[in-house]
């Protein structure tokens, strides 16, 4: 040990390569094997013309892709996802960040607001979907009953597929607007209150200091929230599923539930698991394109 | 500090490198043992039997009362009187999952020894994937043979081979229609599908919905249109389409979807119908509040009136869907279910007599007589006799008067042609679809299985 004489410094370089490996290696391995090995998995899958059960699997090529390509029901649902991401970070990310605004400036005596309004993300998104469907009911629902009070007929809007997608995305706002609220105040308690009191000293109303103090030092946190939104709208599944599984038709088919449809319902793991790949490219594109355009702004 | 963490992130990279690597070959093992199940799976369905287990798995969805019952008392009946040697092991699922765990098992070669479904395309694709065996020998020399309704055993057959034995019940699309409101507006069971329009027009003009509905489930729709397809068209060119030789674009098709349309634009469905939820019981919330005449569904609808009010089921009554007149189609035909669950088997051997025991005793007299306690009708001859409840012996009476009786379109077509015939239908019931739409696409989810299967 002492012939090569090492310094402390890289005595503690060495120690801490091996505290993180150890510390790093579970993780790792579970990232491997539920995340990297199915991902590499599906897209062999996709290869495959397969029903998901049969010992025969018959390699296909690129066909399931080029299906893929000329699949109207697969555009349908991307374009689906695509409105709901962009009416997801229009509707969530102002009320979220208005909320938390509201919170920040109030102090404790709105303790209580912030528990009410952070209900929804407790509840669990089934549980979510069984309760808007009864309140949007046709008939009895809440809609309807409140409709019928001011001498409105029933209204129908989960069975209708003009409305449907979009009563589905103010379910899903309702649900994780609590989300960006609470990330927004985690934001404000970053800004130094020195920064506030410097403000107020140099004369800014409540309004000037949110708007040319408060908001911008908030933009990367907004940034990263939109992304989060963004992702989360592209894979969304669960509450959808519950509420309408896709229908009418295909007004509300997301790319998840087409996915999950293709591979358990109709016998078509291999076009399934294209679907998983299609989505994933996509999703990544989305993703990456949009990181670049907003890291190219803050160059600016 | 910026190059510490510059090395960090390379040692981590290193790391996970390092990992993913060690879980390569891990996965690499993980995907050959699955092959080696697939093959153990196959060599099983081939005929080899290496098979030394003495327990029986068997999967079915009998999680709950009556289902529960029934099983059970077969399961037990077998563990005590099998001379076998053999045991067999119940493992009962919830229905909505089942189907999933199904595949799934099979896919990673743990498929159970006997397991039951719903027939039809998904049992048609376990059959072709190898994970059922023909039982036409044993079935052959068994007393179930002559027990057995023909229609019944036409339901678990498949390529002239027996795969599936019937157990459960014998259910038909029928119209439940409230006696009372009937009586009111001086109504009678109608014999033709003018009858029954007038009865609908009747009702409307009461401000009573005709039909209770709830289509958010899709399969519900789907009655009402193979009712009226089969009235008009008779069995012939859905059995056509089905083999290739017809098109599901078959004129009595567009019309049982035109005259649909019709329905839905006079108001004989409630308002927003698609998305009613069938799950939630919102159809016959209808029926209970009296706010809907008729219910057009499986007549297992029975035992749920039943079950949730004595009062209400005394109110009710039941008739056959109507002949439409003009049409050469046989009016006696019925679609529905003979059977309702069908236990298939993936074992062999001495194993496989064993589990068709377990499979006769679910007919037997003993365990014949709960299922027939619980309010269902065992799908064999002469369960009349032993029937009391006159909506259910009406039932049997159209069930044994059939000629032919067509298991439901979404359980019989493959999946993906009757996905694409129950989101269709849900548009055109929401008039957002002409039938001529919905069946070519239907048509078009057909072709495309055929043509791989042709492959």
């Amino acid at each position: 040990m002492k012939e090569k004489s090492i310094s402390l410094l890289e005595l503690r370089q060495r120690n801490t390569r091996k505290v993180a490996a150890l510390f790093l290696a579970p993780i790792t391995i579970l990232m491997v094997v539920y995340i990297f090995y199915p991902i590499v998995d599906t897209f062999i899958t996709s290869g495959y013309q397969w029903n998901g059960i049969s010992a025969a699997k018959k390699f296909i090529g690129l066909g399931n892709w080029t299906k893929l390509l000329k699949d109207m029901n697969f555009w349908i649902a991307f374009k689906n996802n695509v409105v709901i991401m962009i009416l997801s970070i229009c509707i969530q990310i102002p009320i979220g960040l208005a909320l938390a605004t509201f919170l920040d400036f109030g102090g404790k005596k709105l303790t209580i607001f912030k528990v009410i309004w952070f209900i929804p993300l407790l509840m669990s998104s089934v549980a979510i979907g069984f309760l808007f469907t009864y309140a949007l009911a046709t008939n009895g629902g809440l809609v309807s009953t409140i409709s019928g009070w001011f001498g409105g007929g029933n209204i129908d809007l989960l069975g209708n597929p003009k409305t449907a997608l979009l009563t589905v995305i103010l379910v899903i706002c309702w649900q994780f607007t609590p989300f960006y609220m609470v990330y927004f105040m985690a934001a404000f308690t970053n800004i130094p209150y020195d920064v506030f009191e410097a403000a107020r000293i140099d004369g800014a109303t409540r309004g000037q200091y949110f708007w040319k103090i408060a908001l911008p030092l908030l933009v990367p946190s907004m940034k990263s929230a939109a992304i989060l939104s963004m992702v989360g709208s592209l894979k969304y599944f669960d509450l959808i599923y519950v509420m309408t599984g896709g229908g009418p038709g295909t007004s509300t088919e997301l790319m998840a539930t087409y996915m999950y449809k293709q591979s358990f319902k109709t016998f078509n793991m291999g076009y399934g698991s294209t679907v998983a790949g299609g989505m994933f490219l996509l999703i990544s594109m989305v993703s990456l394109i949009t990181m670049k355009l907003l890291n190219g702004k803050k160059e600016d | 500090m910026k190059k510490r963490m510059k090395k960090l992130a390379a040692l981590s990279m290193a790391v996970l490198m390092a990992a993913s690597l060690a879980a390569c070959g891990s996965s690499g093992g993980d995907s050959s043992t699955g092959e080696t199940a697939e093959g153990a799976a196959t060599e099983n369905a081939g005929g080899g039997s290496g098979d030394e287990s003495k327990e029986i798995v068997y999967w079915n969805i009998a999680t709950e009362s009556p289902d529960k019952d029934i099983v059970q008392a077969a399961v037990d009946k077998f563990n005590a009187e099998t001379e076998s040697g053999y045991t067999v092991t119940s493992i009962p699922t919830q229905n909505d999952t089942y189907k999933e765990k199904l595949v799934v098992a099979m896919s990673s070669g743990e498929c159970p020894d006997m397991y039951s479904s719903w027939s039809g395309g998904p049992m048609f694709e376990y059959i072709d994937s190898g994970f059922a065996q023909p039982v036409d020998d044993l079935f052959n020399a068994s007393e179930i043979k002559d027990k057995l309704m023909e229609a019944a055993i036409a339901q678990g057959t498949y390529n002239d081979h027996i795969y599936g034995i019937p157990y459960l019940n014998v259910s038909l699309a029928g119209i439940f229609y409230n006696k009372e409101m009937f009586d009111q507006y001086g109504l009678t069971e109608p014999e033709t599908l003018a009858d029954l329009e007038n009865i609908c027009a009747t009702l409307k003009e009461n401000g009573i919905t005709p039909f209770a509905l709830a289509n958010g489930s899709k399969w519900t729709g789907s009655m009402y249109f193979m009712s009226l397809a089969a009235r008009y068209g008779g069995l012939e060119p859905f059995q056509n389409a089905v083999a290739g030789e017809g098109k599901f674009t078959d004129e009595c098709f567009i019309q049982a979807g035109e005259k649909i349309q019709e329905w839905v634009n006079a108001g004989y469905f409630p308002e927003g119908v698609n998305s009613l939820s069938e799950d939630d019981g919102q159809a016959k919330q209808l029926m209970y509040q009296e706010t809907a005449g008729m219910l057009l569904c499986g007549s297992w609808y029975t035992g749920t009136f039943a079950s949730d009010s004595e009062e209400f089921y005394q109110k009710i009554g039941w008739f056959p869907f109507p002949a439409i007149e003009g049409s050469d189609a046989d009016p006696l035909i019925q679609i529905g279910t003979v059977g309702d669950q069908f236990i298939s088997f993936n074992c062999t051997g001495d194993k496989l007599a064993a589990a068709f025991e377990c499979a006769e005793d679910h007919l037997s007299d003993d365990v014949m007589k709960v299922t027939i306690e619980k309010g269902k009708i065992p799908p064999v001859n002469g369960v009349d006799a032993q029937l009391t409840d006159p909506i259910t012996k009406e039932i049997i009476e159209a069930a044994n008067n059939a000629p032919e009786i067509q298991l439901w379109y979404d359980q019989y077509l493959p999946p993906a042609v009757a996905t694409a015939h129950l989101d269709g239908l849900q548009e055109v019931f929401g008039l957002t679809k002409t039938p001529q739409e919905a069946q070519e696409s239907m048509q078009a989810a057909m072709d495309e299985y055929l043509s791989t299967k042709a492959e």
